[in-house]
This record gives structure tokens, sequence and C-alpha cells, in this order.
């Protein structure tokens, strides 16, 4: 048998009319045989050499090293209120910020302080989505009911007074008649208050700097400074020594613009910024974003961002899945509070300190969130669950 | 600042309002008057009346309903940090600020200019060049604190306006000779902006005297007025610092801003290479300056171009590329007045390494084209394609050809160096067709061999059924 | 840390002969969208199919393999890829390969249990901004610890459905049964721990499948199992630090935060593949007659955080609308491109009772601008039609300057959407910070243009004042 390349004798020629050779018991004897395989040919030849690969004899011990970062500035500690050794009237202080790593990163380091909860308190009543409603039914129309009803029974750390009566077109109360409910809030409850005004442009700043006059000693959180509004905040908390919220629309150039302002007249320790907070699924990735990178960029030594930072997480109600009453979509009882503790969990992870809230529910998973995740826990291997044998009920 | 005393509403609202021919009251300017002009002056301190409003000629009240005038408008100012450099900054805002006004429309600048004031407005009382003066000085003042002392003057008198006219074309063309030719060697400070920063965490966009913004917005001298105007706003000074190296446009205080505003992601760059170390982009630039290889060249494409340009990708292909504050070689976000600048991509080659250029783009700058190169510049109409490219540009020996010897040297050597390693023998015809596959494989050669096989199949594919 | 190739780094190790076989107009543009990881490397068959370009293949591999590995699990169309992750943060580019749900079957299920459960988990589903959010796949768990059972269960999924699967079990004979049974559908095995790391992981060489290497509770152990799985020729693994809630969650999200860190920002290659997380695991503590929704509201919490924290694969239990909802868009949102604004379909809305005296008012598409002027109409409870033009998904400030909204565009929206039509008068009312462009709109479009608030609150009150009536 000689092959194709020492002879050249057609294919027809070998074959005629049949369509295959069979020869039996061939010998064939070469000086030279060159077969080149295709890649298909390749495979087999390749999984048939896997076998020749050495089994370990056991496992091959390796290890992993902890990737610590090298962060150079400490996130800014703020306290709200003021006991009355220090000139306020409250019976606790909070303290958020301080942090040497980002958000969780228990392998870097803790949190210094753990986030806080501040309950939202309307100075008057609003409509509310029907589940947070239910829990608010009584107090609606009594500030100073509704913020002991949030610290006695729902555990905020702090409340937030919002003055929205003085919008000129929610009754236009004067900062006068404004100072007044917060004295009855300031009577009320003893934990640390923020003052929210309406967000009409013509009176947060008189608003804001009453409320700095009639709190001054209690160190309250005046919300907020804004690009369009701060001088006159700024002033009155330089004048009162508050602190001042500085809120921006999510835009990081904007937050470090305002903080820029703001150092004209406010030393660190008065300042907490606030990017806006979009709820799941209407933006919430950027607000997730803009918080990871101020507070990257406060730890790797930005001055302008090194800020605690406070989320309007009440916003997740705006969502139309939390609220609206479609069965299909599961019980709003659940959907409702489920959205709020989510929109809360992605902020917390991305490093928020602040989180202005409403409905219990979520206010309590939050509290738990942070209690769970404050340090590592000691668990041993054996102590994880195996759940691919677990038994669940049938219809869960 | 208020505007109770003046007659119509003022406000940002009427921006964008057009006035009708038949509903104005009076045009100024405009297409039917041959002469007119708005110019903003700086003056020492002394040489002005502060809130000094001038009328020279007819004021509004005077006109006929339905007239139409030349108009001259003259804005000076003075300060602590004023100066002529800054006029430009200034007199682009009369546009503006004209606009906020009710019922009136200013459109297009300098010699251009065109305003209407609505019957509407006039019948409200708003009929007097005082009352535009004031406007526009209580806005300058408030929105530029440098200014200190201001005073307007219209003049509507055409002999004036034509007196005054000359000077202001001269005023223009050295402002413009001034600015096209101050250097970076002769300043300190270059600006950085930081507008777009915030979808490009890692940008950075530096402002020189002979390197316009990315958007084509801003140059240099906006850029010092706005830090001095509003030093805690998105324009800030970047000190130069010492040269590292002019000629690509590298120094120490760019190389720190960068370092400090990126986190550390990008820590040098130089400012005129679209290939080494090139500035970053955010997503806002005015034009693309991308890399052909195939000609080891460059080609622009801007952002109103539409469709695949040479290379068979579009503007919005390349601009991801581009954008996002990345230091991509080959892919370079610019605006089209830099393209004007002596040192544009002089670190590339300049001019010389462009090889493609939208016609409207060469139009507006095709003065500022080496003569040498110009006419050696394809644009869509002259290639559409890397095969049509390559043959225009060879044709009319296009500086970038001589580049392509080098190349073809390197390719032949590479060609070479892969041959010698594989020794590949096709086996022929149907045999191939048996063992699959298209290409790529291994080679088993038996030397020496007996094979002795009980059985051999010799099959021959492909000729259907056929005795066995 | 891992550095992006750029275009110029890419385009030498392709063939350079432009024969356009990978769909693009040449090997340029298949460097830049190389470079921007929308399109994958073995799109260019030549160089997979062509011997001289095996260098060159080899050396692109390594310049283009992600941090993170990609798994490929499933077949066909429904097959999922996890992992291929670029950057830790999404801010530095974006996040690929969104997170996998797979929802559990337990093998003991009857026929019609199976079928059912399967049923729920495919059909689940929610319209958000255009796309149907939905489930990704089925993890069959080893309840029965019956190889013999395990396998025909699994046998019998792969008749239900084509979704990608995962055998769950850390039964080595179980896997090797289920995995004899269904190797050609290239189910993801769970898993290979320290001590079957032997025989699974030979197991898994055989039939070429991906494996998850689990190391509950130490990484130590994990490196050690993925490094010596790998000796044994495995080559598609999945990461099981182990997950732990509630009290344990700090100790999950720091495992999770630290694997991926290590990956990506160490150039830790050794661990540099997909993560899974397993909230499945709240279920171990739920007692019966309690209520689920308690434990179903710990699930969502566990897997929020997980899909926050890098996980890849998750696996669930509850098929519940109300646990998925949230689950579905969270992950949706963190994996947008952040550089690409979210956009909503341009078109013209209707709110309330309208008629043709309505007024129409206009904005643009970029999602955050939509929503909240969609919500300011609708708290003012007024009868109105919104018109949203397309402005590539821009804001109404940022599209103004960046002239993607001009007066042309809203002529064409007009046009496009009949809005004439729908009203008996001309009149249009634009946003406040589109002044600017209002009096050329009137002249290309014809229609009045009135300028409204700059900020969609001051809505309710522009159109109570009835102003943009008047002519």
């Amino acid at each position: 048998m000689t092959t194709d390349k020492e002879r050249t004798t057609s294919l027809d020629d070998m074959f005629g009319d049949f369509a295959e050779l069979v020869l039996e018991n061939v010998t064939i004897e070469l000086d030279e045989l060159r077969l080149a395989l295709r890649p298909m040919v390749q495979q087999i030849a390749k999984a048939a050499a896997r076998p020749a690969l050495e089994m370990p004899k056991s496992l091959i011990p390796a290890s992993f090293t902890p990737p610590l970062g090298e962060y150079t500035q400490v996130i800014q500690e703020i306290t709200l209120g003021a006991k009355k050794g220090q000139g306020g009237t409250r019976s606790k202080t909070v303290t958020i910020g301080g942090h040497t790593a980002p958000a969780w990163d228990l392998f870097q380091a803790p949190p210094k302080h753990p986030p806080i909860i501040a309950a939202d308190v309307f100075d008057m009543p609003i409509s509310l989505a029907k589940m947070v409603k239910m829990h608010y039914k009584e107090v609606l129309d009594d500030p100073a009911e509704w913020a002991k009803l949030v610290v006695d029974k729902f555990g905020a750390d702090v409340v937030t007074l919002h003055l929205i009566s003085t919008d000129r077109q929610l009754g236009d109360t004067s900062p006068k008649d404004a100072a007044k409910t917060i004295e009855e809030v300031l009577q009320a409850v003893k934990v640390p208050i923020l003052i929210g005004s309406a967000g009409d442009p013509e009176k947060d700043g008189p608003v804001l700097a009453k409320a700095a006059e009639v709190c001054e000693g209690e160190r309250t959180l005046l919300c907020s400074a804004t690009v369009d509004v701060y001088e006159e905040i700024a002033e009155a908390a330089k004048k009162h020594d508050q602190v001042v919220l500085s809120w921006t629309s999510i835009d990081i150039n904007q937050q470090k613009e305002l903080n820029r302002r703001l150092f004209e007249w406010l030393t660190p320790e008065q300042i907490v910024i606030d990017p806006t907070t979009a709820a799941l699924g209407y933006g919430l990735e950027y607000a997730f974003t803009i918080m990871q990178r101020m507070r990257l960029a406060g730890l790797l030594g930005d001055e302008e961002l090194r800020f605690p930072i406070s989320s309007g997480t009440t916003n997740a109600w705006a969502a139309r899945e939390a609220w609206m009453n479609n069965p299909e979509l599961g019980p709003r009882e659940l959907r409702g509070p489920i959205w709020e503790s989510v929109t809360a969990l992605a902020l917390l992870l991305a490093g928020n300190d602040l989180f202005m809230m409403m409905h219990p529910a979520a206010i309590k998973t939050v509290h738990d969130l942070v209690d769970w995740m404050r340090e590592r826990q000691s668990i041993k291997p054996e102590d994880y669950p195996d759940w691919t044998t677990l038994s669940i009920p049938e219809g869960t | 600042m208020s505007f109770e005393d003046i007659p119509v509403d003022i406000g940002v609202v009427y921006e964008g309002e057009r006035v009708r021919g038949k509903d104005m009251f009076v045009e100024l300017g405009g297409p039917k008057m041959e002469q007119k002009f708005e110019l903003a002056i700086a003056r020492d301190m002394g040489d002005i009346e502060d809130e000094k409003v001038t009328i020279i000629g007819p004021d509004l009240k005077d006109m006929e309903e339905g007239s139409y005038h030349p108009l001259g408008i003259v804005v000076e100012v003075a300060g602590k940090e004023i100066e002529p450099d800054l006029e430009g900054v200034i007199e682009r805002r009369i546009h503006e600020y004209v606009n906020f006004v009710e019922g009136m429309m200013h459109l297009n600048q300098r010699y251009d200019i065109w305003l209407r004031l609505s019957k509407k407005s006039f019948e409200k009382g708003f009929n007097s060049f005082d009352f535009l003066g004031k406007v526009l000085m209580r806005l300058f003042k408030s929105e530029m604190n440098i200014i200190e002392r201001i005073q307007v003057t219209f003049i509507t008198d055409p002999e004036v306006v034509a007196e005054r006219y000359d000077d202001a074309i001269n005023r223009y063309n050295q402002r413009d000779e001034r600015a096209r030719g101050l250097s970076d060697t002769e300043v300190d400070t270059f600006y950085g902006c930081s507008l777009c920063q915030s979808f490009a965490p890692t940008h950075v966009c530096t402002i020189t005297p002979q390197r316009y913004a990315n958007c084509g917005a801003i140059s240099w001298f906006d850029g010092r007025a706005a830090a001095r105007v509003d030093p805690k706003g998105p324009l800030y000074a970047i000190p130069k610092g010492e040269t590292i190296d002019e000629f690509r446009g590298e120094y120490v205080g760019v190389n720190q801003a960068y370092t400090e505003k990126s986190l550390g992601k990008v820590n040098s760059v130089a400012l005129y290479s679209a290939f080494e170390k090139p500035h970053t982009s955010c997503g806002c630039f005015e034009a693309i300056a991308f890399v052909i290889p195939e000609v080891d060249g460059l080609g622009i494409v801007h952002r109103d171009f539409k469709g695949d340009t040479v290379n068979g990708l579009p503007f919005s292909s390349m601009a991801d590329s581009t954008a996002g504050g990345r230091q991509v070689p080959g892919f370079h976000g610019i605006s089209i007045e830099y393209m004007r600048s002596p040192k544009f991509l002089q670190v590339d080659d300049g001019w010389n390494r462009i090889v493609w250029v939208p016609q409207s783009v060469m139009e507006r700058i095709v003065d500022f084209i080496p003569e040498d190169v110009r006419d050696r510049i394809a644009t869509e109409n002259d290639a559409m394609n890397i095969g049509d490219l390559k043959e225009f540009l060879k044709q009319k020996s296009h500086p970038v050809v001589n580049r392509w010897v080098e190349l073809e040297e390197e390719a032949e050597a590479a060609v070479l160096a892969a041959d010698a390693g594989t020794d590949y023998i096709a086996v022929p015809g149907e045999m191939t067709a048996m063992v699959g596959g298209v290409g790529g494989g291994l080679e088993i050669i038996f030397k020496n061999a007996k094979i002795y096989a009980e059985k051999v199949i010799i099959r021959r594919t492909g000729k259907g059924d056929k005795k066995k | 840390m891992a550095k992006l190739p750029g275009p110029l780094e890419i385009y030498p190790l392709l063939p350079g002969t432009n024969c356009q076989v990978c769909g693009e107009a040449n090997c340029m543009a298949f460097a830049t969208k190389m470079a921007e990881h929308t399109v994958k490397l073995k799109t260019c068959t030549p160089l997979f199919d062509e011997a001289k370009y095996a260098k060159k293949l080899e050396k692109l591999k390594n310049l283009v393999r992600p941090p993170i590995r990609e798994v490929v699990i499933g077949t066909g169309e429904k097959a999922v890829s996890v992992g291929g992750k670029l950057v830790l943060y999404r801010h530095d580019l974006r996040w690929s390969n969104p997170t996998a749900f797979f929802l559990d079957a337990p093998d003991t299920l009857d026929a019609e249990g199976l079928a059912a459960r399967v049923k729920s988990i495919e059909e689940w589903t929610y319209v958000y901004i255009g796309t149907n959010l939905h489930l990704d796949g089925i993890a069959l768990r080893g309840v029965s610890q019956d190889p013999k059972t395990f396998a025909a269960a699994a046998k019998k999924l792969t008749k239900l459905t084509d979704w990608p699967i995962i055998l769950c079990s850390l039964d080595p004979k179980m896997l090797a049964a289920a995995a004899k049974a269904i190797a050609d559908k290239r189910p993801l095995l769970y898993a290979a721990t320290l001590e079957t790391w032997a025989e699974v992981g030979e197991l898994a060489a055989k039939h070429n499948l991906p494996l998850v290497a689990c190391a509950p509770g130490s990484l130590n152990n994990l490196a050690s199992l993925v490094g010596t799985l790998r000796a044994i020729g495995v080559e598609d693994i999945v990461l099981d630090p182990g997950t732990t809630s509630r009290t344990g969650l700090g100790n999950t999200v720091d495992d999770f935060t630290q694997l991926r860190r290590s990956s990506i920002i160490e150039d830790n290659e050794l661990l540099g593949y997909p993560i899974l997380g397993a909230p499945i695991t709240v279920w171990a503590d739920y007692k019966k007659d309690e209520a689920p929704e308690l434990t179903k509201w710990d699930e969502v919490l566990t897997a929020s955080a997980q899909i926050v924290r890098y996980t890849d694969i998750l696996v669930l239990h509850s098929v519940d609308m109300w646990t998925n909802l949230p689950l579905t868009f969270l992950r949706s949102n963190l994996y947008t491109d952040p550089v690409k604004p979210v956009a909503v379909e341009p078109g013209l809305m209707e709110f309330g009772e309208v008629d043709s005296e309505s007024p129409v008012m206009y904005t643009t598409n970029f999602a955050l601008t939509y929503f909240t002027v969609e919500s300011d109409i609708k708290q003012a409870g007024v009868n109105a039609y919104l018109l949203v033009v397309d402005t590539e998904g821009m804001s109404v400030q940022s599209a103004v300057a960046g002239r993607k909204l001009t007066a042309d565009g809203v002529a064409e929206a007009l046009e496009e959407y009949k809005v004439a039509e729908k009203v008996n008068h001309k009149i249009l009312i634009s946003p406040g910070m589109a002044a600017r462009i209002s009096g050329e709109t009137e002249e290309v479009s014809g229609w009045t243009v009135k300028v409204g608030p700059r900020d969609s609150s001051g809505i309710p009150k522009f159109l109570q004042e009835g102003k943009w009536k008047e002519e």
C-alpha cells in the first residue's frame, strides 16, 4: 500500500464503481507517514490525555490574605443633640461617622459609629400611603404625640420635624409660629431633634434660621441647605452652633461645591451630606453609586466629601410598587415596608449613616441589620446548615 | 436685587421667547441694518460713572411702531479683578440677559446682533433703553461680583453707530488674535473644569490657552473669569507648576490635579497627544480623534456627523471608547477650537497624522491646517472605506504614507517568524473532508513504522450509494 | 489592580484582515467593542480556527480575561452566564452578567408537584421599564438523600424545562447519579467540599461540568479547595464561602467582599471565580406553624445584601411576587450601565380623564425626570397629556445643553404621537429648563409654547392658575 504522496493514482482508479475498499490483515511498512489532525481530532486527543494529569493525594493547602486597603482620612464624627451639662435639654446625644474603612468592610474595620434612624414627623396632616398611614392615623394632627409615638413605640433614635406648613402653598405658617411647634416637640421627646423646612425657596432660609435660634444649645440638624438657598441657613448655624444638612441633587460635583461654600461659615463638625435618595426601581442606583463614591473619596483624602451621609429613605414610597393596591403583587402590608427596607439596605451598604424613615417594620429592620452586621461572629464551618437537604414545608 | 421698577417681568423663563414681525414694536440691528454691534470694555475705576445709562440717538419712545434702527450696545466695566482678557466673557452675557426681559428678543452676538421689542411690552411701559440698561447692570453686578462699577450706552444714531463700528471690529479682531496668540508658556495658571465629571469620576478637563475644553464651550479666558467670579464653583485654577515637557504638554501641576481629583486613577497626562498618556474625556466632547491603524493615522469625526465614518464606525460607537474619564490611546475627545491650535496633537505629528475629516468640520477650520497638508486630507466625499482611503492618501502623497514603509517591514518580519514555526502540510482532497474542520491542528509523524491492522477500510465520501 | 486593555492593545493581536466574519466593519471596530466588553472574543472565529493565530489567541485570551471568570450554566437559549466581572465598583465601568436567581425544588416532589413548581418559577414575571423581569434557573435539592430519586427527579426536570439547573447535594454518590443522567444539559454541580473534592472533582472534570467549591467559614479552606480542584483539571468553578443570615449576615457580607476585592484589586487570580450565595439557608431556622412571612422577609434581606455585595448566583426559596419584586428591581438597578442614563419609552401619556381641552405638557425620557414629573402630575390630580420626548435618556437641563432636546425634536414628537388630533388647542407647555428653545420650538412646530415651572413640583400651581390658556 502506498500513500497518496508517492503515487498519483486517482481515487476513481482505485475505487472504480465501489464506494469502499476493505483490506484485511494488512501490514503497512513505512519510512514516513504524516497525518495532519484538525481541531476536532485534537479535542479527542486532549480528552484522552486527561487521565495523564496527576491526581493530588491530598488537599493542596493555600492561604488567603485579607485584601486590606489604604485609607488616609477618617470620616468626620458628627454629634447631634446636647444634654443638660452641654447646654441642651436632651437626655441623650447621638454620634455618627468616624469611620476608617468603607462601609461594612469588617475585615478592614467595623463602622466606628453605627448608623441611626430618624423618624419623620410632620407639623400638619399629610397624605400618606395607606400602609404607612395606618400606623399614624391617631397622631396626624399632633406633632408632639407623633414624635412620642415614633420614639416610644417605633424606636426611632432621633426625630425629624418637617415644618411643611411653612410652605406658601400649604398654609404659609410664619417662622415664628413654626417655632412654637418646635418647642412642643422639644418638650414631648428627649431625643435629638432634626428640623426640616418645606422646600419653599422663599421660606426655607427664614424658617431654618428661626429654628436655629429656637434650638440654640440643642445641636440640631437643619435640613437643608441647597445650592440655591444656603447663606441664611449657614449664618444661622454658625451663630447658634447647629449642624447643617448639605443637600444636593445626585451630582457629586454639586455636593463638593455646596460644601466648599458652606466652609465659609461652618466647621467640619457641622456638616452632614445628602445626595438625594431615589426609590428602589426609580433611581436608587444613582443614590447608591454616589454615596459609595463619596464615602471612598472621603476615606482617600477628599476634604469636601469626608462627612457622614444622610438619606431620605421614606422616598422609597414614591415607587408605585410599594403602595399600589394590586393583590397580584402580593400583600401591601409586606410589599410596602420591604420596599423601604431594601432601599435602606442598599444604601446602608454604600455607607449611609442617617436614615429618615417612616414605616415601623422598616425601621425595626434597619435597626436589626445594623445590630446583626456590626461585627463578625465566630461561626464554625459545621454551624453552616446544609441547605441541600432542608425540608421546607410545601406551600411556603 | 429687584426689578419692581421695571414695567415688564424679568426671568430665565423668557430666555427662548421669539418676537414675531407682526408683534414687534421695533427691530434693532438685524439683517436690515448693515452696521450693528455690542461691545464690553474694561476700564479703570475712575473712568466709569457707576450705574449710568447713556442713550445716543432716539430712545424707544421716540421710535415709530414697526420701524428698524441700527444699534450699538457698549457695556463698560471696572473692578479690581477686571481685565481686558475678560471682555469676551462679559460680552457674551449681554445676549443672555437681554433675553431675560419679557418681550425682548436678542439673537447672535458681536457684529451680528438682532433685537426686537414686542408691542405688548412697549404698551406695558417698557419704552426706554433706560429700563434695559438697569436690567443689564443689575444682572451683571449680581452674577459677576468682580464687576464693581458698570455703565451702559445704547447708540441708535446712525452716524454715531457708523463711527464706532470700525472700532468695535478692531477690538474683536485684536481679541481673537490675542486669544489665539497666547501660548501656554506665557501663563502660570491653567483652569480645570468639573462640570461634566459627575459621570466620569476620573476625568479632569484641563483648559490652557492653546487647549480648549473638550466640550467646545470654555476657553482659558472663560475659565479665568469663572474661577475669579466664583472660586468655589466648578471651574478652578490649576497652577501649572514646573514644566516637565513643554512639547508634550506635561506639567507637574496638571499631573497633581489629576492625581488628586481622580483619586489616583490617572496621574500623568500629556496634553498634546492622542496616543501617549492622552488627556481624558467625559462624555460631552465635540469631536473624536480616532486611530486608523491600517494607515497609521488619525481620523476626526464630530458629534453631528450622521452615519458611519471611514472606518465603518459611527460617532456614537467610538464615543463609548472615548468617554468615561479613561486614558484610551487612539480614542481622544477634542473640541473643534482645539483643532485650530498650533499645538494640535503635536506630539503625534499634528496635521501630518490626520487623514480624514468630515467636510463640514473642514470648512470651519481649513485656514488653520498647514497649506502643504490641506488638500491631502480626505473627507467623506473622497473616501468612505479603508481601501479607498489608502488609495487617496497614496495618490495625494499624504505625509502619513512615509510611516507605512516602516509598518510593512515590521509586518513582514512578523510573518517570517510565524512561518518558521509551523511545518504545516495539507493532506489532499477528500481525506481532508473526512477529518473535518477548517485549518489549524496537529501533525503526527510516523517514522520507520510497521502498522498491522486486522482491517483497513478506505471509504470514499460524497459519492452517494454505490456497490460495496 | 486588574487593568482593562484598550483597543490599541487588543488590535495587534487580532488577525488584521478585516474579514468581517465577526459582523464588524473591520478589526479595529472589533477591537473597540472588545475594549468596551460589548462583544465576546469567540465571535472572531478565524482566531480560533486558524493555527497561525494560536499564539495571538493565547495572548489575547490572557489580555481580556476578566478578573472574575465567566461560567456558563445550562445550554441553548436559556443558558445563563455568571461572573465575568471586570470591576469591583460599578462606577468604575459597569457590572455585567446580572446575578442569576435559581429557585429551589426538592427532589421529593411528585410529578405533579414538580411540574407545578417549575411552572411557578418559569412564569414569574413583571414588566419594568419595558423589560420582562424574570427568574433564571432551578436548583434541584437532594432532600431525599437517595441517588436514584435524585437522578430521576433531575431527568424529570429536564423534560419539564430547558432552564439551567443546579444539582444540589453534598453527597458525591447523589451528584454522580444525577450528573450522569443529565450531563448534556450542563448543570452546575453543587458541591465539592474539603472531604469530597477528589470524587466530585473527578466527576466534574469527566463530564466537563461547572462545579461549586464549598468551604464555609474559612477563606483559607476555600483557597485550598479551589487550588486542588484546578489541579484535577476542573476549570469552571463557582465559589461558595457559606451564607449565614441575621446575626451572621455581617460575616457573609464581609467574606464575599474580601473574595471579590482580593481578585480584582489584589489580582488574586486563584479565587477569580463567580460567587454563589444561598439566602435559602434562612429556612434552616424555620419552625413549622411559624408565619413563613417572617422567614421570607429575612430571605429577601439576605438576598438583597448579597446582590449588592458581589454575588453572581443566588439560591432562593420563595417564589412570591412580593419577595421577588424588590430583588429583581434591585438587580436590574445595580446592573444598569452607570454611564448610560436610564430611559423610558417616549410617547404620549394621559393622566386622569383627558379631553380635547386638556393641557399638553412635555418632558424628556430620562427615567428619573419622567417619574418625577409623572408623580407630580398624579399628585396634582389633574387631567393632562404628557408628551415624552426622546433625548436618549438625558434630563431636560442636560439635554438642552447637550443639544439633544431641540425644537426639531419636540416638533417631531408632536407629529409622531399625533398630539394635534387629541386636543382642540395648540398650546404646548414646556419645562422651565427648556425656556431657551421655546421660541424656536414655536417656529418649527407651529404650536404656541408656554414656558412652565422649572421644577415639576410647580406643575399643580401652574395649571391651576390657568394662565397657560391665555393667548
